[in-house]
């Protein structure tokens, strides 16, 4: 890869940040409502798409005991106590497995 | 907030070191650090490499950029409404907009009064964008150097999962969105399994689709 394939790759990431950061004007009241929605939905989509590996194989133990350990914690709306509930969850699940 | 950003960004220095260990090969020490540096996109950058090792050309490295980025489209317009400052600083704070700092930006604006949402979450995503990034880098910098961290990649991999979990609790705001969130982890895993080539996408994908229906707030 060159330098100027790099350049543009930086490019075109930058600029898919910024296309909405800096050019969308400020949402309707109505698409704000639906933007709203989107944070964690995404985030549990995410959380769901690093337990999984190719082909949709299930991560090690130890990482989806972790994920269990948040899970638990999650209803308390604390990050720490998820982080906290994560890492009992991967002692827990890394002695076990 | 910043503090607890501080499990991830250990969790980058991680992957960066892998990344750094792993490019290095196919770009050299110098291209290696340039790519951290300017792209500062574990999932895209990981992706290249893995593109460069199966000897593609420029067009699906840069097709692959475009598809994998779509995703910040989304995450921007849901920062968008909470951005109160100028085109000029919201363009600078779009270099960390990645998908971690967007959780720590939308969390911290959760939990702020409501005249500091703005602010806070601004604050937010440059603190957590600088604080991630120079991880990202020093990551980089150790895995060219040879000193892949590959011992703790596993510890490393559990924290996103719990971060993930431990953003969308916060970022929960009403009942029906946990129904949203579970119905986009579902859609995900499915997406996963029956279409693996759109892995990357799906998160994004499924996180529209479950928030377009329905009048409720």
């Amino acid at each position: 890869m060159s330098p100027l394939v790099l350049v543009a790759i930086a490019l075109i990431t930058y600029g898919s940040r910024a296309a909405a950061v800096v050019l969308l004007p400020r949402p309707s009241p109505r698409f704000e409502v639906v933007l709203s929605r989107i944070p964690a939905a995404i985030f549990a989509s995410l959380a769901t798409a690093t337990l999984l590996g190719d082909g949709g194989a299930l991560a090690g133990v130890p990482v989806l005991a972790a994920a269990a350990g948040a899970l638990l914690a999650s209803p308390a709306r604390s990050l720490l106590l998820c982080l906290v509930g994560g890492a009992i969850g991967y002692a827990a699940g890394a002695w076990l497995g | 907030m910043v503090v607890l950003a501080l499990p991830a960004a250990a969790a980058v220095a991680v992957f960066g070191s892998l990344y750094g260990a792993a490019a290095r090969v196919y770009l050299g020490v110098p291209l290696t650090l340039a790519s951290s540096l300017l792209v500062y996109s574990g999932a895209l950058q990981f992706a290249l490499v893995a593109l460069l090792g199966v000897g593609a050309t420029v067009l699906p490295l840069l097709l692959t950029t475009v598809v994998l980025n779509l995703r910040h489209l989304v995450l921007g317009a849901a920062l968008r409404s909470r951005f109160e400052s100028g085109p000029r600083r919201r363009a600078l704070l779009a270099f960390f907009l990645v998908d971690e700092t967007f959780g720590f930006a939308i969390a911290a604006g959760n939990t702020a009064e409501p005249p500091a949402v703005g602010a806070t979450t601004e604050r937010t995503l440059l603190v957590a964008g600088l604080t991630l990034w120079i991880a990202w880098l020093i990551g980089t910098l150790v895995g060219v150097m040879g000193g892949g961290l590959a011992a703790v990649e596993h510890v490393a991999g559990a924290i996103f999962p719990v971060l993930f979990i431990g953003l969308a609790a916060l970022a929960v705001r009403r009942p029906s969105h946990v129904v949203r969130a579970l119905a986009a982890a579902v859609l995900t895993a499915a997406v996963a399994v029956l279409l693996p080539d759109l892995k990357m996408l799906a998160p994004v994908i499924a996180g529209v689709l479950v928030a377009l229906p329905g009048r409720e707030p």
